[in-house]
């Protein structure tokens, strides 16, 4: 995906324990198939040095609906040799104008989260 | 009978704990939901309460219930059901908004959790906006 077709959706993870960028977490987007009412996976990937990860959806998969982004918290904190009280986070949210960008954050740290809508 | 223990039996029947009221002891496990937005608790938001199944790779539904008006939810687990394991509590979040004629970014708000010393109290706020939320194990 070039610059100019930056995914409309992005994140960024912030360990907020160690006041660090979370480098190196896996993360995924799904979709929710209404008709089926099943998760369909979208796009994998995982964080960069600065805790983000581009190309999540391009603008034209990027369709209303009701989509979830999990963070592979777990994997992330025992990489780091550290146990975390939630094996993963999913962040489940409504789009309802997908012309708009989304910016969904998340910060963490072993025994908290927060995340919200931001730009 | 004595004073104090009038005020006892009193408190036991009262208590809109029924766990309590039957096992003496309150849910190990609790919860309080607060609307940051608008400075108040969360009332009379549907709450669920699962437990993983390893053998079944399955949730299996351990409580539902619906936050009172400071925002808990009391009774969720008793001491004898809550085993080492992986939980769940979800949170109606846009069904909560919506009975306030608002929408939600969030339609649910679902916080999955290790329990590994079940021994111990553990409280799981959740602190929401219509375009926000954060949890943490609290006590």
């Amino acid at each position: 995906m070039t610059a100019a077709e930056s995914s409309p959706l992005t994140t960024h993870v912030l360990n907020t324990g160690d006041g660090v960028p979370a480098a190196r977490m896996a993360l995924s987007l799904h979709r929710l198939d209404s008709s089926m009412m099943i998760w369909n996976m979208l796009s994998v990937g995982t964080t960069n040095g600065d805790g983000r990860c581009s190309g999540l959806i391009s603008r034209a998969a990027f369709t209303p609906g009701m989509y979830k982004l999990r963070f592979e918290t777990g994997s992330y904190w025992e990489s780091l040799g550290q146990n975390c009280f939630y094996p993963y986070v999913e962040v489940v949210f409504n789009i309802n104008d997908p012309e708009q960008r989304f910016h969904l954050p998340l910060l963490m740290s072993r025994f908290s989260y927060s995340t919200y809508r931001g730009s | 009978m004595s004073v104090n223990r009038l005020h006892q039996l009193k408190s036991h029947i009262l208590s809109d704990n029924k766990i309590t009221a039957m096992t003496g002891s309150p849910s190990p496990l609790t919860t309080h939901v607060l609307n940051t937005a608008m400075g108040v608790p969360g009332s009379n938001m549907a709450i669920n309460l699962y437990q993983h199944d390893h053998s079944t790779n399955a949730w299996s539904l351990i409580t539902t219930g619906t936050t009172n008006d400071d925002g808990r939810c009391p009774g969720l687990i008793t001491k004898q059901q809550f085993t080492s394991g992986v939980y769940k509590m979800r949170f109606d979040t846009a069904q909560y908004w919506a009975s306030m004629g608002e929408t939600c970014f969030y339609p649910y708000v679902e916080i999955v959790f290790f329990i590994n010393d079940p021994g111990q109290n553990y409280h799981i706020p959740l602190l929401l906006s219509r375009f926000s939320y954060s949890t943490y194990r609290g006590s």
